[in-house]
């Protein structure tokens, strides 16, 4: 009888217990993080997918039907669905390349050797990522403000008259950004420390070979940096998914101005806590958590092409 | 032993005793629910104004227990309608009084309202002492009484004389049916045509011009003409004639008299420049949104409310409002306390509501600025508030104001509040924020979408 044989136990009983009260201890550790699991996580989302099939409105509480299937069917007849998700997408289309690559040429630039007084910008890329949203939000504000907002007055005084930020459909998707942009201090961080990490042979071998400094980048740090930038990608995607807290704090649940701040989690807030349309906010929430969930897969599905472990684990 | 035994004995006698006797002896007082948040009652003087009514009111009986909900205005739509559906799903948490509030937060929870018609009956409460107008304000299109009077709110013009002066201009008439007096000493009538030239008079850029002159440049204004202040379209509109955006068969419709309205308003900020648009109103230059209170605008249309928050110096007086066609509207807010009709103690509610509304409304009204419904207490209301405004306010203007109340009220209640609402707000901002605008399209387009929002709850 082999020592590794299901016998072993039988022969040894003191372990199975010791085992069964392990594991009992575990999860009696692990239990005030599972019933905050099921309280505050898996139970709104039971009850929100069947809010998702009702009529449910806080103005009319007492008027709750079963409609079955009738929210999602709306969903794809609501015109302002296709509102949303163009203001989502125009907007990512401009804020995702930055968020991305912005990151890496920060971090390259406070890795580099070449700089003097690291330590001292590396502080204060980080910094503004610091302040709470609705302090920068409302900061923001005032400074693009066109009459009074330092932005425009800086650029009057070179003769270039400044955009209407904040209400010009045009201009408020490159204020967005450049709101956003203020907190970009995190995925620069996370970068530079996957910089850092790049084993320093693999440059002096490159360097022997007399590749230059671009080469060295494109053919060793970015490889090399690839899982984190594409951790920075995916969070970007879900951070796309669900932006909220600064057109909101600038504009309110209007979409203002012309519905070009009609993110979808604008619209869903709006459905759910300005109409108190409960039933159909949910539907538009589990839409959202759908799309995002599919984009998700997409991106760990494309990920093998050209995310590099040095590991070997794409897992 | 014994003795523990006796006690024992007697202990149990006596709790057997109070189990069984006491909630036939004993009655528990009702404890009714108020709710504040929807509108005035945040601050923190009506806080602790509010917090002495309902010390009062329990320290004068023992029937009714009196419980205050003093929410954010912020989140007090939110909050309510969770109270209300959780009430109605068993929870109870339902409050039984809300207010103060207006008829806009009032439409919001539309259908909500006990009808006090019988409790007014059943306890034969005097209506007498109010203006049947004001009372029947309260009646809904399906007869029933959802409130009662108790704060008015007129509105007026109000005005800096100090930039006239600076103008060489007279100042608007404080009387109604009064003619403005222009600078070359002819009368002229005061209407909408008269404030747009004044206003313009009024309205100096960087360089000292003034939106008269040629030379004015409109990309360099420091300082307004006029401002609606703190108003929504409906609002602004009412200027021009009462009406409303639902026709007798409940259709969507806009008057001729607020078609000009919104012709006039768009062109006040886009061609005339006398009234300061969104991005300017947002600016620090005109205090973010309080653009009377930044001393930069001459003359403001709003309410009795905006007391509140005219800012600190008091450069400043109540004027007419302007006609239209030869008619004046001064549009009328009006707060008050309802009675949900999800109440388990209706005639509870009722005396407080009394109560709020009567013998403490002196207390709150001073708080809430709103002037009493009553023409006796209306003096030692604007005493109070000449003891704040040392300048010396004429508050027979606000009074006569009342003699052209809109009606239908501009924030009479629309099928589909809420989203309607919404609608008409994304067309202010669009034509706050945005020049070059075909006006009457986007008009058109703008009662053809609320007819859509009219339909989704008719269909």
């Amino acid at each position: 009888m082999s020592i590794f044989s299901p016998d072993v136990a039988r022969d040894f009983p003191g372990e199975g217990t010791l085992d069964k009260r392990k594991s009992r201890m575990g999860i009696l550790f692990i239990l005030p993080w599972i019933i905050g699991l099921v309280a505050f996580t898996i139970l709104p989302m039971g009850a929100s997918l069947i809010l998702s099939l009702t009529d449910y409105n806080l103005n009319t509480p007492t008027e709750i039907n079963f409609i079955g299937l009738d929210n999602y069917v709306n969903f794809f007849q609501d015109p302002i669905v296709g509102v949303s998700l163009g203001a989502t997408l125009k907007f990512a289309v401009i804020s995702l390349p930055l968020a991305i690559f912005l990151p890496v040429l920060l971090a390259a630039l406070l890795n580099s050797e070449f700089l003097a007084g690291k330590r001292l910008f590396r502080l204060l890329f980080y910094v503004p990522y610091m302040v709470p949203v609705v302090s920068s939000a409302y900061i923001w504000s005032g400074t693009l403000n066109t009459e009074t907002g330092w932005v425009n007055r800086l650029l009057e005084s070179i003769g270039i008259a400044g955009p209407n930020w904040m209400y010009s459909i045009d201009w408020i998707y490159p204020a967005l950004v450049l709101i956003g942009l203020w907190g970009i201090g995190n995925a620069m961080l996370i970068t530079l420390s996957g910089m850092q990490g790049v084993p320093t042979e693999l440059y002096e071998a490159a360097r022997v070979d007399g590749a230059s400094y671009l080469r060295r980048f494109r053919h060793i740090t970015l490889p090399m940096i690839s899982p984190v930038i594409f951790y920075n990608l995916v969070l970007s995607v879900i951070g796309l998914f669900r932006y909220f807290e600064t057109p909101f704090i600038l504009k309110g649940p209007t979409g203002d101005p012309g519905n070009s701040t009609l993110f979808f989690n604008i619209h869903l807030y709006k459905e759910a806590f300005t109409f108190k349309n409960m039933g159909y906010g949910a539907t538009l929430a589990w839409m959202l958590f759908l799309m995002a969930f599919t984009v998700t897969i997409f991106l760990f599905t494309t990920s093998k092409y050209w995310v590099y472990y040095s590991s070997g684990d794409k897992d | 032993m014994n003795k523990k035994l006796m006690r024992l004995g007697f202990g149990g006698f006596a709790l057997a005793a109070a189990l069984a006797v006491g909630p036939v002896v004993a009655q528990e007082p009702v404890t009714v629910t108020w709710f504040v948040g929807l509108g005035a009652g945040g601050q923190p003087e009506q806080i602790e104004a509010q917090n002495a009514v309902v010390e009062a009111f329990n320290a004068s009986q023992s029937d009714i227990v009196l419980e205050i909900q003093i929410v954010d205005n912020e989140v007090a739509y939110d909050t309510l309608s969770t109270l209300i559906a959780s009430g109605a799903a068993g929870g109870g948490q339902a409050p039984d009084i809300i207010g103060p509030v207006g008829n806009d937060g009032s439409n919001a929870f539309a259908g909500n309202y006990l009808d006090l018609t019988p409790i007014i009956e059943s306890t034969g409460y005097d209506l007498s002492q109010f203006d049947p107008a004001a009372v029947e304000s309260f009646r809904q299109v399906d007869g029933a009484l959802v409130g009662l009077p108790f704060a008015t709110f007129p509105s007026f013009l109000y005005f800096r004389p100090g930039l006239f002066d600076e103008a060489g201009l007279n100042y608007p008439p404080q009387e109604y049916g009064a003619p403005y007096v222009m600078p070359d000493g002819t009368e002229v009538e005061w209407n909408m045509e008269t404030l747009r030239e004044v206003g313009m008079m009024l309205t100096v850029d960087a360089n000292g011009n003034d939106a008269t002159m040629e030379e004015f440049d409109p990309e360099a204004v420091e300082q307004w003409g006029f401002v609606s202040q703190w108003n929504e379209p409906r609002g602004h509109s009412t200027l021009f004639g009462a009406s409303s955006v639902v026709d007798e068969n409940g259709d969507a419709q806009l008057p001729q008299a607020w078609t000009d309205a919104f012709n006039w308003f768009y062109n006040g900020i886009w061609e005339d420049h006398f009234i300061p648009n969104a991005a300017q109103g947002g600016s620090d230059l005109l205090a973010a949104g309080n653009a009377f209170s930044s001393g930069r605008v001459a003359m403001g249309a709003t309410h009795l409310w905006y007391t509140c928050c005219v800012g600190e110096t008091n450069d400043w007086d109540i004027a007419a409002l302007p006609s239209h066609n030869g008619v004046v509207t001064a549009k009328l807010h009006g707060d008050s306390f309802r009675i949900l009709n999800s109440t388990d103690a209706p005639e509870a509610a009722f005396e407080v509501l009394t109560y709020l509304i009567g013998e403490a409304s002196p207390t709150l009204l001073a708080v809430y600025g709103g002037m009493p419904v009553n023409e006796a207490d209306q003096p030692a209301f604007f005493a109070g508030l000449d003891e704040r405004f040392t300048q010396g306010v004429n508050w027979d203007v606000a009074v006569a104001s009342l003699a052209f109340a809109d009606s239908p009220n501009h924030e009479y209640s629309m099928p589909n509040y809420l989203k309607a609402k919404d609608r008409i707000g994304a067309f202010q901002t669009l034509y706050e924020s945005t020049p070059g605008l075909d006006i009457d399209a986007e008009l058109a387009l703008l009662v053809s979408d609320l007819q859509s929002i009219f339909d989704e709850v008719d269909g």
